[in-house]
């Protein structure tokens, strides 16, 4: 009986003197990082990517060159191996608030504070300079669809492509893809049924639209499937939905039997801890670093 | 006379007709278990077979954006069972002894609080363990080996714990089904509690310890939101427990949102990997169960 009175003691303490280990390295962590000040650029960078198969990975590696074509034709997703994947927006902010020397990229509409966006040749990513074309990491939200449109989804498609859609589509953190567009008017009494379906990051945006549609012709239901470019380009394609979405641009046998539209542009920003010192970067150097080629920050060089 | 015949034909026809629902249920489960098994194998043997079963899994390249893509899982089946390996090995021995504990040391006081814990612990949803983890281990390990803290060794531990609860209430079943009549024998022979415990009721407490571990293998090879947080997610062999890691439920949950063609059945096929996995898993521990009631 007393051993075991004095086992249970022991474990007890045992038990606490772990927690309280636990609570000093979690105060130890945040005072070095402060008391620090300086950001440490001999730390090895931690490269954050997105899922193959995403649409904001495969217009990352597109438009940086990640992604090459070799001398026989094949395509090379050179992505650093030792990258560690997030498969969602969030995920790699996570990431790269809690880690000073990760490196990661977003869409646009989703940076916040929280995290620092480099400049790319020294050109900030914001709506204004994705539009003049200064900053280079950018894409275009696609609409896509056979030539002729139902009557519902033609005049929805007028609403997207009109001031207020396209007020909508610069509000949610997006560029416009028409700046002096026609004022849209709803007509009586239309009703039926528009499914759309595709690009889960043109989805965001087309829910605030599709919102903001159903208050001005209530009538008119609207189906969304965000189900990624690729599948919305199928759908779009067999028939099975009115109108595809695709964050990416179209193959060529893809494009022979669609209408394109842009809807908006999309600009890629490069994330880095708030900690990081490095502010300015140019397309090549941002390869270098999320290929592999680099991997200390010191190495960074023109 | 009469009256008592007819409500026992009452009686009969109630229970056949219970019967037949009850059978109905059964079947329910097995009907279900039969479409997963159809839709899987349909979904993933064709490409499989395309592909070829042995680049397939002996393959050491994931590129599905490359073209041509290559499809190769060794890399996901090693992380799977690497991380496996590890969660029992850190899992099993606390699990055990803290079986051991509830049911032969544990004052009832203690237990009131402990078993209920235990059981907490099996209820808690696997995406809150990711968090903890992202939280807690992920910069523990972080600033103790550096690099990112999303490593084999993070997954380990974090399944480590994740397994406790079933090896716990299991291996304790176990030992609580060792006759009474054993301990008290070894103790009539002057064996202490100690000894008499260690040496006489966990060893006839073994089978039910060893399904209870492979139960746990089970559950830790099969688990992914927790670990698709924490385990940095490399398609390529880890060469060091500090080193990310995929394993094969991760590496379907990760792609599965935006793959299409010959992607989405390559993780499909990846499903069938991780089915066979099961299937071998289950069937280990029905022949412990098996060798344990011929005994």
């Amino acid at each position: 009986m007393h051993i075991k009175q004095s086992s249970t003691v022991v474990l007890a303490l045992g038990i606490g003197l772990f927690l309280a280990a636990c609570g000093n390295t979690s105060s130890d962590a945040a005072g070095s990082s402060s008391a620090e000040g300086g950001f440490d650029i001999s730390q090895t960078i931690h490269v954050v990517s997105r899922e193959d198969g995403s649409g904001t990975r495969g217009a990352f590696t597109e438009i940086t060159k990640i992604l090459e074509k070799d001398a026989e034709g094949n395509e090379i997703d050179d992505t650093y191996l030792e990258a560690a994947i997030q498969n969602s927006t969030d995920g790699v902010m996570t990431s790269i608030i809690g880690d000073d020397t990760s490196i990661g990229y977003i869409s646009l509409g989703s940076l916040n504070d929280k995290i620092k966006a480099v400049k790319i040749k020294g050109v900030i990513p914001t709506a204004e300079t994705i539009k003049d074309g200064s900053y280079a990491i950018a894409r275009p939200f696609n609409l896509v669809y056979k030539e002729k449109l139902s009557k519902e989804a033609q005049d929805f498609s007028d609403f997207m492509f009109s001031q207020q859609g396209q007020e909508i589509v610069l509000k949610e953190g997006y560029v416009e893809a028409n700046d002096k567009a026609p004022v849209y008017t709803a007509p009586n009494n239309l009703d039926g049924k528009i499914s759309i379906v595709g690009s889960t990051s043109v989805t965001s945006v087309m829910e605030v639209l599709a919102e903001e549609y159903r208050g001005l012709n209530p009538d008119v239901t609207i189906d969304i499937t965000s189900n990624g470019s690729s599948a919305g380009i199928a759908a779009a394609i067999d028939g099975t939905a009115d109108i595809g979405m695709a964050s990416r641009e179209l193959k060529e046998d893809e494009k022979t039997s669609l209408t394109v539209s842009v809807l908006a542009m999309d600009g890629i920003a490069v994330i880095v801890n708030k900690e990081n010192t490095t502010d300015d970067l140019s397309i090549e150097q941002v390869k270098n670093i999320f290929t592999g080629k680099w991997t200390k920050w010191e190495e960074l060089t023109d | 006379m009469k009256n008592k015949k007819t409500t026992k034909r009452k009686v009969k026809k109630i229970d056949r007709f219970m019967e037949g629902v009850f059978l109905l249920s059964a079947l329910l489960s097995v009907l279900a278990i039969v479409l997963i098994a159809v839709f899987i194998f349909a979904g993933g043997i064709p490409f499989i077979a395309k592909y070829g079963l042995s680049h397939f899994l002996l393959g050491e390249k994931w590129t599905p954006s490359n073209n041509p893509a290559l499809f190769g899982i060794l890399p996901m089946i090693i992380g799977s069972v690497s991380v496996t390996v590890g969660a029992i090995g850190i899992g099993v021995p606390i699990g055990v002894m803290t079986a051991v504990f509830m049911a032969e040391y544990c004052t009832p006081n203690l237990y009131k609080i402990l078993k209920p814990s235990v059981n907490l612990m099996a209820a808690i949803p696997s995406i809150v363990y990711g968090f903890f983890a992202l939280q807690l281990i992920v910069p523990f390990m972080r600033r103790l080996f550096g690099g990112t803290g999303m490593n084999s060794l993070t997954v380990m531990l974090l399944l480590g714990i994740m397994i406790l609860p079933t090896i716990i209430g299991m291996s304790e079943a176990a030992i609580r089904a060792v006759p009474k009549s054993y301990y008290n024998g070894s103790l009539a022979l002057g064996a202490t509690h100690e000894r008499s415990v260690m040496r006489v009721s966990l060893p006839a407490a073994k089978s039910g310890i060893l399904s209870s571990i492979v139960l746990g293998i089970g559950r830790a090879i099969g688990e992914t939101m927790a670990v698709v947080l924490v385990a940095g997610n490399q398609p390529r062999i880890p060469e060091s427990l500090t080193q990310g890691v995929r394993t094969l439920t991760t590496n379907i949950v990760l792609e599965m949102s935006y793959a299409t063609g010959q992607h989405r059945e390559a993780l499909i096929a990846t499903a069938v990997v991780l089915f066979g996995f099961i299937l071998l898993i289950n069937g280990v521990f029905l022949f412990i169960k098996r060798k344990e009631a011929i005994r």
